[in-house]
């Protein structure tokens, strides 16, 4: 920092703001407004003692929750109550009795974690469904490395590759060598439009919109080309509702025409309900202890529970059971008194559709302000990423997406106008 | 769809109960292709409180995948999701219940027994349309002070009865227990989430029951139910203006809070279309015997209209 000098920082700041405007480097909350994502350039840097816990437990919960799926849609598991997963938006019963392709349902998992100090991480949500920022990572990395290289002086920075992990994936799951793979976006208004790009660059998979492709002879999907109509054998969809973009895809996945990633059903275990039963998962399907804690997760719906919730309002954080990008997220210690009464009122009404979590005092991490040249803190959390394969193998990449929330707030999801920040892992 | 959920554990007989058949049937049309309609169905006898339910079926057209599960009141679902492209969508019940046929005549207790927690306190608290406050000085006046649990239920019931106008087409599924005292009519879902507000801003913990009037053919019927410390759950109904009356003159779905709780069908669906027309229809008879999806199709030549747009 001392060599870069304040003034330096400055013009650093607005080239590489400049760079990502250039490189289309954007989270869109508003469609219609071009805009790059917001990042803060200094990295964050885990230690890597505390990468690896945090890569084992990662990885760990991974494999639990997706052996809970497996049971699930076999209608085996007993483990979360079934009214909590049945009545679930993301359970899709039309999967009852399916078994995807080598039994992964959660190709890509996105963990939510924060930390508490002394390497102590804790996760608060499991993204199982259509998790983004893995690009955001690489890009955010990738640029702070090369335009900020005095801020990795003296550091061994671990390297990551998503690209051989995310191909010997789709392989595996597709069980060829050479499989055709596309990649189904919302289309270049979606918000993260930027990583559809960004990764089907990357892996060299077409990037297809809805009506690119088509159910037909056989039922199996096709992509339509300037050249003949081609097969697909795998789709990486970072849409929710299939049937919205292409007809007769869902029933052509079930039917085993086309490999999906991540599988049809995989937000059943998405539910902020069923994250309380993780750690059970953990203990039942695998046989150990978690290595990651998470906070403790109260019901209102449980007489008891509830009880408890109205006792300690003030101290809990409620939670949408179905939101995400951090909407529906009240942290109540941070609200005033009304909002506090209209958030009491609402669970009380609704509460089947809330759940309430110990509120975490978690860590902060420096930020730059490019208005007034002066440094500040932040609270800041990290998503990291893992992929798991079609032989079990499980892949956690170094570092993650750190999300830098609001001042004075606890909210760090993009969506809900946090900034990026680049994370290293060293040592 | 077809799901034989059976029940009973003498195989068939009523156990000294009275056998009821009903069968149920509703049509929901759409402007558009449908591709996907996903729907919580709660009309499915539920056990307890003088009901034994001897068999159930649930039917959708087109058929989809379901599932049945018990929500945390205790009410049987059967969720069902279908993806045949459809521009039309029923669900269709039948099944066979065995209900007592004589009244409870439980002992009188006071007010403030009632409230046993835990599992009273829920039924004393707001859902999203029961406000208790919103009525309370309407529950006092009508109940005038007594602390008699059964005095009390019958003074709300009875004046629910004579006072709020029976009449369709003047609320809706959304309607609150207040506005039903400023509109002054409505229909049985109406006269029970009032009475509810009243019973819970008296201290009576109380829910909402949904199911079917035996001996008839008509729509759903909805009543309230309140909780007695010693005799459990008895029924209360504003529409007809009785208290505690036998459990065969109802074929209970489900109870809960209030409608939102219990609606008998719930979901979504997805289409660039609308939903134009829904109307339903039921019928229970004191006879012991099976009656088929056909059957129920047949019933909808019949049907109400329950809502157009």
């Amino acid at each position: 920092m001392e060599r870069i000098g304040a003034d330096g920082l400055g013009r650093r700041w607005r080239d590489a703001n400049r760079q990502a405007d250039f490189d289309a480097f954007t989270f869109y909350l508003d469609p219609r407004k071009y805009r790059p994502a917001p990042t803060d350039w200094i990295p964050r840097v885990i230690p890597g003692e505390h990468w690896r816990v945090i890569a084992d437990g990662v990885a760990q919960r991974l494999r639990a929750i997706n052996r809970f799926l497996v049971e699930l849609y076999d209608g085996e598991q007993s483990i979360v109550p079934p009214d909590a997963v049945y009545s679930s938006r993301y359970f899709y019963p039309e999967a009852q009795g399916f078994r995807p392709p080598k039994d992964v349902f959660v190709h890509i998992y996105g963990a939510d974690l924060v930390h508490m100090g002394g390497g102590r991480y804790v996760v608060l949500e499991d993204n199982l469904r259509i998790p983004s920022g893995v690009a955001y990572q690489l890009k955010a990395a990738e640029m702070a490395a090369r335009l900020f290289p005095e801020f990795a002086d003296g550091l061994e920075i671990a390297p990551y590759d998503i690209r051989e992990a995310y191909l010997d994936m789709f392989r595996s799951i597709a069980g060829s060598e050479a499989p055709v793979c596309v990649l189904l976006t919302d289309g270049k208004y979606g918000s993260a439009f930027f990583e559809h790009r960004y990764l089907s660059d990357l892996l060299g998979i077409p990037l297809v919109e809805g009506s690119d492709l088509y159910v037909g002879r056989g039922g199996r999907v096709y992509a339509r080309t300037l050249g003949a109509d081609v097969p697909v054998d795998l789709i990486y969809r970072r849409v929710e509702d299939l049937e919205m973009f292409v007809a007769g895809l869902r029933e052509a996945y079930l039917d085993g025409k086309v490999a999906l990633v991540n599988a049809v059903g995989s937000g059943a275990a998405d539910d902020k309900l069923a994250f309380r039963w993780v750690p059970d998962m953990v203990e039942s399907y695998l046989g150990e202890t978690p290595i990651l804690e998470q906070p403790k997760t109260y019901n209102p719906q449980d007489p008891a529970e509830r009880v408890h919730i109205l006792e300690n309002l003030d101290t809990l954080v409620i939670k949408a059971r179905q939101g995400y990008g951090g909407l529906g997220v009240h942290v109540m210690p941070d609200l005033g008194a009304a909002d506090r009464a209209r958030v009491e009122r609402d669970i009380l009404e609704r509460p089947d559709l809330f759940i309430a979590q110990e509120t975490m005092d978690f860590s902060d991490h420096m930020v730059f302000n490019e208005r007034t040249g002066a440094m500040g803190r932040r609270n800041v959390d990290l998503r990291v990423f893992a992929v798991q394969n079609g032989r079990g193998e499980t892949t956690v990449f170094p570092g993650g997406l750190t999300r830098v929330a609001l001042p004075g707030g606890r909210i760090t999801n993009n969506s809900s106008g946090g900034l990026c920040k680049p994370t290293w892992v060293a040592g | 769809m077809q799901t034989d959920l059976g029940g009973g554990l003498d195989g068939g007989g009523g156990g000294g109960g009275l056998v009821a058949s009903y069968v149920y049937a509703a049509r929901y049309g759409y402007s558009g292709d449908v591709l996907h309609n996903d729907n919580q169905i709660r009309l499915i006898p539920r056990e307890g409180e003088g009901q034994r339910r001897l068999s159930a079926t649930v039917w959708t057209l087109p058929k989809g995948r379901g599932v049945q599960y018990g929500d945390r009141f205790g009410n049987a679902v059967h969720r069902t999701r279908v993806v045949d492209v459809h521009t039309s969508f029923v669900v269709a019940t039948a099944g066979r219940v065995s209900l007592s046929a004589a009244a409870p005549e439980p002992a009188d207790a006071r007010l403030e027994d009632a409230q046993s927690p835990p599992h009273g306190m829920e039924f004393l608290l707001p859902s999203p349309l029961v406000n208790p406050d919103s009525v309370s000085a309407l529950a006092r006046d009508v109940a005038g002070g007594g602390r008699s649990l059964l005095e009390t239920v019958r003074r709300v019931t009875d004046w629910i009865y004579r006072e709020i106008l029976y009449k369709r087409g003047t609320t809706g599924v959304n309607t609150t227990a207040d506005q039903v005292v400023e509109a002054m009519e409505g229909v049985c879902q109406d006269k029970t989430h009032l009475g509810l507000g009243m019973l819970r801003a008296l201290g009576a913990p109380c829910r909402y029951a949904s199911g079917l009037l035996t001996g008839q053919v008509g729509e759903t019927h909805s009543w309230m139910e309140f909780l007695h410390p010693q005799a459990g759950w008895l029924g209360a109904d504003p529409t007809r203006g009785v208290i505690c009356p036998p459990a065969r003159d109802y074929v209970k779905f489900a109870a809960g809070r209030d409608y939102t709780d219990v609606s008998p069908i719930i979901g979504s669906f997805l289409s660039k279309g609308e939903a134009t027309d829904c109307a339903a229809i039921a019928s229970v008879k004191f006879e012991d015997r099976e009656s088929d999806l056909s059957e129920a199709i047949a019933m909808l030549k019949d049907a109400y209209v329950v809502a157009t747009a």
